[in-house]
């Protein structure tokens, strides 16, 4: 079972937003939405990506010679990449004497990752935290996160599952017995609008959500507030209806959308289609955040 | 008051007590006004002690060299120019500037010589801005110089010393050349003036006694007397001959003197004060000046009565250390908690204090603190301090019962710190695992306020462990407070500024070169082998450990010829030896000088710089020359003596062999062999004052920068000449990049902390780390875990503007800056330029 492997494109230690005490946040790689607002663009591709922080970049080129593949050019401004052809072997890496260039996105196997949770025990202890699998989205590789999962249970860490919700509800399932805390994104209630800004309708996310919130398992809501998107007071107020019904004891996350995955969609090649786009106004947060209380749901403001 | 305010049990103060303490106002008109005269006060040289102390040096030159030293204090205190400024409720002044260089001339005459004649004098809390001096001054000041040049100690006696002891040749070893040893800049510096070394007291550095406070001076006054008397009736009956009387019978002379001295400095302030009460015509103000006369008429002299006068009694002790050694202001505060607290809540009992009057008084203390600035007077690239004056300030800790002892006070001071924003004085925490949380996390919610590294958390039960390994008792091993800098002392003993360490990265450095130094361009150690022929770690370990061996063997006689001839040359100083009269005045000796309770007090320290640059080198050699076979030992000697020049492939490959500060066994496992086998054979000689096991310890908070200059390029990937890693157990800069659990687990996986003293973890963080209660609490689990790990010291810097700015601007030096933005972080350097300055603007806290 501890053979099992996945793709990781991250393990935060210290990670201090993501469940209570001090946590360790394991980061899945392969995201089924591709949400416009997302802050990891890193998360989407299940294939590791090669990223260049052209902040770093001293334009030496060495790179360019240095790719087999023939995917970075010199451009007019710095260093060109093809993704296409780019299939992230690393060579233009250990080239960079600048640590321009960085590979995205590892498989790791089970026992690889426990070696670096484990690490920590001692904070999870003194702070009351744990691990956290984080994405990507987790149902997108379900066999791995239960395998981590069980493995985590077996040591005594405490376990935090931040999903999108959208993935086998099968595959949920078999997942729950091992989850101390749910944080769940709930995006949108309608399933046009949701398709148009994430790809995908929502009923394959609102049935998970049903089945998290059956299992009796500790839930947070998570909702990012993206102007443009849902930062309506209807859209606000269908979501603490669905909250209030399905899960009455939840806490309600309001997740202010903000900008600050910008650069990374240009160190993957992307186009960043928000780039407009303002931080949600405290006053329509507060607003929002009155609406849940006004369903008895309790609701913080992440800062 | 009502009993509510008392405090329940040991280390918990009251709910109500505390709000009130976290809402009072320290910043109130007055000290807002009096620390806007400090921020538009242009810093200005001060002359007058220095002309005092010269004057008062001709008048006693017959007399023997501690009465002069002590004749010399009291004609300062006695004579120097005082003030009351508007508004003070604390008084008592090193100058009479708001913000004052003081000098003496005598100490360094050279040095000032030179700064007079080029008109420029270097401030030491800054690198950018000169002081001013008033042309009158200038003049006498150039003429004190002059004087002094002509009639200082012709002869170096520390420097003659090693030089008949250990012969020439012992310089290559040493600061100017190559750098094996840490230390002052003898040969740079030769004419330190009337003594050499360390200056006047050699290492040894006073601080007020609480006792002495709540005894008061004419108490040890009258103690010394009787010891006078009883050797005038009896004999001295010390062991040894006349001349230990005789010592004795100075020594006593010069506490009574020193001692009189600071009451005399006390009541000109009390008679300066009834003759402006006399003046004042505002009623509020008037009766201020009655107050502050009543103050000064009594403390020193007698036990205070109320917190007003203990608050008063702890400046006058703390200035007068000041003004007695002006070449070495290191003068810690001390525990102020541990003072102030009986008068306060005494006060609070009886209704006489409110919790907004003791703040206030606390911070118009704070701010005289602040007053005193310092000239640079040793070349700026040879300063091994940070430019700070360390009147270090300690609270809580636990007593021989391990009751803890946080009070309201240790609340209040933090409460001072964050609302006052001075860089100084630093404040250390004497922590453990069982302090009410909520103390803790008062002191970091303070932390984040303020900015900068402040208060610092200091490992109590460790710091209690190291005396009482020693065979101190535990009533007193308990009693020990944070001094200098990054050091600590006993309350029965004082402080040891010196500490002679040797340069770890300079002693691998000629390992790696088979004992020769490409520095000097001789053979400094023993020939341990051509390191390009070795094919396993043990052999690089063996070569290491006999050069070690080597010169930490030459460091212990450098030590003990040194540190004695200072002992030799310098006088004993009354105000000290008054400090701890228990012991100091039968002795007939200062606690250096061996007149303290235990051996522990007369023993300087004895460590290294520069280990975990040791423990990435040897691991970078493992992975790339041995297991890895990437690149021959041959060809990285060749990259290194090139300081990587055509060589930067190779080098990146070492930067990115594994490194200390990640939790990585591999390199930590090297880390730790290096760490404890340096400490073994550094311990392995007993300290050859006391013969007990050497006090270790690591501090590099600055000398990593001089240290530094002297090593070549080196395998973990570092240029020639360029710093070393700072803080005794930090990583190299930017290479931890696993957060903090991963930096701590790196430096607490040994099991030999408790002998290290001077190790600092310095961690930085963004403001957002601490933005939340609840992240507040996580930040506590950090320091405790650190804690129970065995960690000594950690500080928490929360990223300044000033840093965020570097960071724009020198986006490679800072690629591991986190910055934290609700639930994702980014890397400072990856943002977008308008997102930077976002952030740098949120960041935006000045501390003065």
């Amino acid at each position: 079972m501890t053979s099992t492997k996945g793709t990781v494109f991250n393990i935060q230690r210290y990670s201090i937003d993501d469940g209570p005490g001090i946590r360790t946040t394991v980061f899945f790689k392969g995201c089924p939405l591709s949400c416009v607002w997302c802050s990891n663009p890193e998360s989407q591709n299940l294939a590791p990506e090669l990223m260049h922080r052209d902040s770093l970049c001293k334009r030496c080129f060495r790179c360019v010679e240095a790719c087999p593949a023939g995917a970075i050019t010199v451009g007019s401004d710095g260093i060109v990449i093809d993704r296409d052809l780019c299939d992230a072997c690393g060579e233009c890496v250990s080239t960079c004497t600048h640590d321009a260039m960085r590979i995205t996105g590892k498989e790791m196997s089970v026992d690889e990752v426990f070696d670096v949770v484990r690490r920590d025990a001692d904070y999870y202890r003194d702070s009351g935290g744990g691990v956290t699998l984080s994405g990507g989205e987790v149902l997108f590789q379900p066999e791995f996160a239960l395998a981590l999962l069980k493995r985590f249970r077996e040591a005594g860490f405490d376990t935090c599952v931040d999903s999108s919700g959208q993935g086998d509800t099968e595959g949920l399932r078999r997942l729950i017995p091992y989850v101390d805390l749910f944080y769940f994104d709930i995006k949108h209630l309608d399933p046009k609008v949701h398709r148009a800004e994430t790809g995908r309708t929502n009923e394959n996310i609102l049935r998970n959500f049903a089945e998290v919130a059956v299992s009796g398992v500790p839930l947070a809501v998570r909702v990012p507030v993206v102007p443009g998107f849902n930062d309506s007071v209807d859209a606000i107020a269908d979501i603490a209806e669905l909250v209030a019904v399905h899960a009455p004891r939840a806490t309600v996350h309001l997740l202010p959308y903000h900008r600050y995955g910008q650069q990374k969609y240009a160190m993957l090649g992307l186009d960043y289609e928000l780039a407009a786009a303002e931080t949600p106004s405290e006053e329509f947060l507060k607003a929002a955040r009155a609406i849940m209380e006004s369903r008895g749901l309790a609701c913080e403001i992440a800062v | 008051m009502t009993s509510e305010t008392l405090t329940r049990e040991s280390g918990t103060i009251d709910k109500v007590a505390a709000e009130e303490i976290r809402s009072v106002v320290v910043m109130t008109d007055r000290l807002r006004k009096l620390k806007k005269e400090w921020e538009d006060a242009e810093p200005q040289v001060y002359v007058d002690d220095t002309l005092l102390f010269t004057q008062s040096w001709k008048e006693t030159e017959a007399l023997p060299l501690d009465l002069r030293w002590a004749k010399a204090f009291a004609k300062r205190m006695e004579e120097c120019p005082i003030q009351i400024r508007d508004g003070e409720l604390i008084v008592g002044s090193l100058t009479k500037f708001i913000r004052g260089n003081n000098v003496t001339v005598a100490m360094k005459p050279r040095e000032i010589l030179a700064m007079c004649e080029s008109g420029r004098f270097d401030r030491k809390l800054s690198d950018i801005s000169s002081t001013a001096i008033d042309p009158e001054d200038l003049r006498k000041l150039k003429e004190d110089s002059e004087y002094w040049v002509e009639h200082m100690n012709p002869v170096n006696y520390v420097n003659e010393a090693l030089r008949e002891e250990l012969g020439d040749s012992h310089f290559d070893l040493m600061f100017d050349r190559g750098m094996i040893f840490e230390g002052r800049a003898v040969r740079e510096n030769p004419d330190r003036g009337l003594f050499q070394g360390w200056g006047a007291f050699g290492g040894g550095v006073g601080q007020p006694s609480a006792d002495v406070i709540n005894r008061g001076l004419n108490f040890v006054i009258a103690r010394a007397q009787a010891e006078m008397e009883k050797m005038d009736a009896s004999g001295a009956k010390l062991p040894g001959s006349a001349s230990a009387a005789l010592r004795k019978y100075y020594l006593l002379k010069s506490i009574i003197v020193e001692c009189q001295a600071v009451i005399t400095f006390a009541k000109r302030h009390a008679a300066l004060a009834r003759e402006l009460a006399a003046k004042e015509t505002d009623p509020t103000r008037k009766t201020e000046l009655e107050k502050i006369a009543e103050a000064c008429d009594r403390v020193p002299a007698e036990p205070p009565r109320d917190y007003w006068e203990a608050v008063q009694s702890l400046r006058f002790l703390h200035v007068a250390f000041w003004k007695e050694s002006s070449d070495r202001p290191e003068v810690p505060v001390g525990r102020v908690d541990q003072i102030l607290n009986p008068y306060y809540q005494q006060d609070l009992e009886e209704g006489a204090l409110t919790r907004q009057q003791a703040a206030e008084l606390l911070g118009a203390f704070w701010l005289k603190i602040r007053e005193t600035e310092n000239l640079v007077t040793i070349k700026r690239e040879h300063r091994a301090a940070p430019g700070t004056l360390l009147p270090n300030v300690t609270l809580c800790g636990r007593d021989e019962n391990d009751r803890d002892l946080t009070n309201e006070i240790s609340w209040m001071v933090l409460e001072v710190m964050r609302q006052i924003k001075l860089s100084e004085p630093a404040v250390y925490i004497r922590y453990h695992e069982n302090m009410d949380e909520k103390f803790v996390l008062h002191a970091l919610e303070c932390n984040r306020d303020f900015g900068g590294g402040n208060p610092a958390f200091l490992n109590d039960g460790l710091g209690t462990e190291r005396y009482l390994v020693r065979g101190v008792p535990k009533y007193d091993a308990v009693n020990w407070n944070a001094s200098g800098c990054l050091g600590y002392h006993l309350d029965c003993g004082e402080h040891m500024a010196g500490s002679f360490n040797l340069n770890q990265a300079k002693v691998l450095d000629v390992t790696l070169h088979d004992g020769f130094d490409t520095r000097t361009g001789k053979q400094l150690g023993p020939h341990t082998g051509d390191v390009s022929r070795f094919t396993t770690i043990e052999q690089f370990y063996e070569a290491w450990e006999k050069q070690e061996d080597y010169f930490a063997d030459a460091l212990r006689k450098h030590y003990f010829i040194w540190w004695s001839s200072e002992i030799a040359n310098s006088p004993m100083s009354g105000l000290r030896a008054a400090m701890h009269y228990e012991d100091c005045i039968p002795a007939g000796l200062t606690s250096r000088e061996g007149g303290a309770r235990y051996k522990v007090c007369s023993a300087s320290w004895v460590g290294d710089k520069g280990i975990t640059d040791v423990g990435d080198c040897l691991a970078a050699i493992k992975y790339l020359v041995l297991d890895q076979k990437k690149v021959s030992m041959a060809e990285l000697l060749k990259a290194m003596d090139a300081n990587w020049e055509g060589y930067e492939d190779l080098r990146k490959m070492c930067l990115n062999a594994p490194k200390y500060g990640n939790d990585d066994d591999y390199v930590d496992d090297i880390y730790n062999h290096v760490s404890k086998r340096s400490q073994e054979i550094l311990q392995s000689r007993p300290d050859p004052f006391t013969g007990e096991k050497p006090l270790l310890f690591k501090g590099a908070a600055a000398g990593h920068v001089t240290h530094g200059k002297a090593v070549g390029a080196l395998p973990n990937g570092r240029f020639a000449g360029t710093p070393l890693y700072d803080g005794g157990i930090s990583a190299m800069p930017g290479a931890d990049t696993h957060g903090p659990t991963a930096l701590i687990n790196s430096a607490t996986k040994w099991s030999h902390a408790y002998e290290l003293a001077g190790v600092a973890l310095n961690m930085k963080f963004s403001k957002a780390v601490l933005n939340t209660p609840e992240k507040l609490k996580k930040m506590a689990a950090l320091v405790k875990t650190f804690n129970k790990r065995g960690g000594w010291h950690v500080q928490f810097n929360i990223h300044s503007a000033q840093e965020l700015m570097e960071a724009r601007k020198e986006p490679a030096a800072h690629k591991d800056l986190l910055v934290r933005v609700g639930g994702y972080s980014a890397y400072f350097v990856d943002l977008p330029p308008e997102l930077q300055e976002e952030i740098v603007e949120r960041t935006m806290h000045e501390v003065g």
